[in-house]
């Protein structure tokens, strides 16, 4: 009898766990990849609401606007940083990368035989330029458009896009909150900042355990965004950051900055800026006999940071959207292409703005020429959901971000080595 | 039978299925009131009032009981297309000018007077031909037009354009314009600005004067010696005309992924249009709408209420009634009753819906409806109303 009982208490159970395994994958998961630990305040209590859990949707007409029969070529947008800005060297990578997309697809017969043309515009001037610039595409009839790398200028461009309803396609800008604006017109393939914050929180805290960071940071709104879901993190782990110091786009010294950090003797350092300021500032770090470890941000990838920090680079830990070292057949014809038209390595942003335009062109191939069918099956969450760009795989959640897994960069022997950012760390019980 | 319930194994057995049957009971209410809660206004299964009977009532008037009676609906819609004048099926905003109609259009600016429309286009004068919003200076009686491209004054049958480049205007992108007494107002994509008629001097306002966060701006508002700025990522910025003093108004949570508390402030920081009215600041945004009193926000979103979607494109209040264009459909409420316009998918009839909270207390049959349920610019007159929509341009009677 004792047997039988035991077998079916088993058996009950079993049904129960099953039941509650079933019903548990029902519920919806967190947006952006956040760890369940950090959720906005759910220590305390639910919100009242979770937004991004769904992609918009777009209800507005024109999907029934028949293809024009009568067009030279098929127009492209790009938007970028090209005259002007401290970031033009990405924004040429960016430009780069595209034409050599569109090059391609010409090659194959463009589209139905009418060749791709991009039709390029600087993001960088007069208040409010790239809200001008996407209007003057427009004007000029652009199918979709991709850009750009600016936080400010990729919001305003947003704004513009919504209302002229045209898709734009970021590869660039990695301002969490770009796409938290809930606008049906936008998606992004590179990874945002949410996800390598993620990824250094884990490393920093949770794998090597240095309770006591200071953070230096550029000023602009890339600092500001880009380290915000590190500090909020860090304080949600119970380690908020002991020191803040900033610094603006041009600066060369920053000794007093450091000295200040110096000071309270933090147990690592995190930077946030462009590759010329980390470099110098990672320089300045070590001659003033600082020998914390350094973590940054992804813009540190780059041989101008190598460059400019020389040794003191060595065992630097920073993220990286993608792997620009990995075997993948796909990406390394596309390094062979773009070495061989631009004699250049490609960066993050060329790679991913490939990726960008090869996405509205197979998006045009599939559903024609007309603006809303062509915003549906990119966003529709299926057609694109799970590419392989060269970049890695897309898998994008509700507001259309790309959350796959990101990688660490760490800086042995003078160069950049890239490996998976280690899965989420729970904390110990 | 008594045998078999002492037996240990049956007991337990018959323990255990009570259990498990409970258990399964509590989870799967536990799981329709969770996909309760997550049902939108749109997914409501609505009674269909499709007879003749209930068309004549409704053209009488219905008789909404309960404080409804004091929502004006509006019926006998009458639709207007490219086919019928308009450069542009695409219609972004309309205004009512005396016996005038003014609306922008992706293609120009369209005037309904007499039963026809004029076009009106770059050709013309205008900075572009998109024209986003319009308002009319009361003391002068000259039309402002936020376009694309520029703002256009339209005076004395000329087109005036300022941009960038010849005047102060903060972007030539002009998402609105709101005449105030002499000053004319604007929210563009480089900041607000304004226009003194009277001195023909300039302000500026973006995050180096004012507490921005960045300098996009995407509506403006004015009442009561006040200007509201709807600031994309910065909630709502009032200025005090007269003490020049700035006061910001944003999401208390500071998260763009939730709303802790529906009634805590501005429900996002994203905010699209503000409207002041009686006291009543109206707050739009792509997450819901928020209801401000001098006192006392208040949170609506499409789950909790009768406001048919969260995405806003626009709102205006006249007098007590907020009228609010979502992408689907024209939701109106006075703080108490909702009426939502909205057509069917398949035909070009709708229903005007009758709500207080999530109760719906009537439909009223629409033939026909608006012309299509993206509704991006209202504007109201008397027992008039005009939608601006992504499909054509409707104008509204009161019926009730």
């Amino acid at each position: 009898m004792k047997a039988r009982f035991r077998i079916l208490v088993n058996f009950v159970l079993f049904l129960l766990l099953s039941f509650f395994y079933v019903n548990g994958q029902e519920k919806v998961a967190n947006y952006g990849n956040i760890p369940d630990e950090v959720v906005a305040f759910r220590k305390y209590r639910e919100a009242y609401k979770y937004h991004f859990i769904e992609p918009m949707q777009f209800y507005g007409a024109g999907r029934e606007k028949p293809a024009p029969t009568d067009l030279e070529e098929v127009r492209l947008g790009f938007l970028g940083p090209l005259e002007g800005s401290m970031i033009v060297d990405l924004g040429m990578q960016m430009l780069q990368g595209s034409m050599l997309a569109i090059e391609e697809a010409n090659n194959k017969g463009g589209y139905n035989g009418t060749p791709f043309k991009l039709m390029v515009h600087n993001d960088f001037g007069l208040w409010g330029a790239a809200a001008n610039e996407v209007i003057k595409m427009d004007d000029e009839g652009i199918w979709a458009w991709v850009g750009t790398i600016d936080d400010i200028n990729s919001h305003v461009a947003i704004r513009a896009t919504l209302k002229s309803e045209i898709l734009v396609v970021n590869p660039g800008n990695p301002d969490p909150t770009y796409t938290e604006t809930a606008i049906p017109w936008v998606i992004r393939v590179i990874p945002d900042d949410r996800q390598s914050c993620y990824a250094l929180v884990n490393r920093v805290y949770r794998i090597d355990n240095y309770p006591r960071v200071a953070v230096i940071r550029t000023t602009g709104r890339y600092g500001r965004e880009g380290t915000k879901h590190f500090n909020r993190t860090a304080t949600r782990l119970g380690f908020p950051i002991i020191i803040e110091e900033r610094f603006n786009d041009g600066e060369s010294d920053f000794k007093p900055q450091l000295e200040r950090i110096k000071k309270i003797s933090p147990d690592a350092i995190l930077m946030w800026g462009n590759a010329r300021e980390s470099g110098l500032i990672v320089k300045q770090i070590r001659e003033l006999g600082m020998e914390q470890p350094i973590f940054g941000s992804d813009r540190m990838v780059s041989p101008e940071f190598l460059k400019i920090a020389g040794k003191h680079a060595e065992g630097v830990v920073t993220t990286c959207q993608y792997n620009p070292n990995t075997d993948d057949p796909k990406y390394k014809a596309f390094k062979a292409n773009y070495v061989k038209r631009f004699d250049q390595e490609p960066d993050v942003f060329a790679a991913h703005a490939y990726d960008a335009i090869n996405i509205i062109i197979e998006a045009i191939h599939k559903v024609g020429l007309n603006r809303v069918l062509i915003r549906d099956v990119a966003t529709d969450m299926k057609t694109f959901q799970g590419h392989e760009g060269i970049t890695g795989i897309m898998i994008f959640d509700g507001a259309w971000n790309n959350i796959r897994p990101i990688f660490m960069a760490e800086v042995h022997n003078g160069k950049f080595e890239f490996y998976p950012a280690p899965p989420w760390v729970q904390a110990k019980q | 039978m008594k045998k078999l319930i002492k037996k240990k194994f049956v007991r337990y057995t018959l323990l255990i299925v009570v259990i498990l049957g409970v258990t399964i009971i509590g989870l799967t209410l536990n799981r329709r009131s969770f996909a309760d809660q997550n049902v939108s206004g749109r997914d409501r299964d609505l009674t269909d009032f499709s007879t003749i009977e209930s068309l004549e009532k409704a053209r009488k008037g219905y008789n909404v009981k309960n404080g409804a009676e004091k929502m004006p609906v509006y019926g006998n819609w009458q639709n207007f297309y490219k086919k019928d004048g308009l450069p542009s099926d695409k219609a972004y905003t309309v205004r009512i000018n005396g016996d005038q109609v003014l609306v922008g259009t992706h293609d120009g600016l369209a005037v309904y007077e007499n039963g026809e429309w004029r076009t009106y286009t770059t050709e013309d004068g205008l900075a572009h031909n998109g024209v986003v919003s319009i308002d009319v200076n009361v003391l002068t009686g000259d039309v402002w037009l936020g376009t694309l491209g520029g703002l256009t004054r339209w005076s004395a049958g000329k087109f005036e354009t300022f941009d960038q480049f010849n005047s102060g205007m903060p972007n030539d992108l002009v998402y609105s314009v709101f005449c105030f007494g002499k000053d004319v107002w604007m929210a563009t994509g480089g900041g607000a600005g304004s226009y003194d008629n009277y001195t023909k001097k300039w302000e500026i306002f973006t995050e180096q004067n004012a507490p921005m966060h960045e300098p996009w701006t995407y509506s403006v508002s004015a009442g009561d010696g006040k200007v509201w700025i709807a600031c994309w990522g910065g909630g709502v910025v009032e200025y005090n005309i007269e003490t020049k003093q700035f006061r910001d108004y944003n999401d208390p949570d500071g998260f763009m992924e939730i709303d802790l508390d529906p009634d805590d402030g501005v429900i996002h920081a994203i905010t699209t249009a503000t409207y002041y009215a009686e006291g009543i600041l109206w707050v739009a945004t792509y997450f819901g709408l928020s209801r401000y009193d001098g006192r006392n926000w208040k949170g609506y979103f499409d789950h909790d209420c009768g406001l048919i979607s969260n995405f806003i494109n626009f709102v205006r209040a006249e007098g007590p009634v907020a009228f609010i264009c979502t992408d689907l459909g024209l939701s109106t409420f006075n703080s108490d009753t909702w009426v939502t316009y909205k057509r069917n998918d398949n035909n070009e009839d709708g229903k005007a819906i009758v709500m207080k909270g999530t109760e719906v207390i009537k439909e009223i049959p629409l033939s026909p409806s608006i012309s299509h349920n993206f509704v991006i610019g209202v504007d109201v007159e008397d027992d008039v109303i005009w939608l601006a929509t992504s499909k054509g341009v409707s104008r509204g009677e009161r019926i009730n």
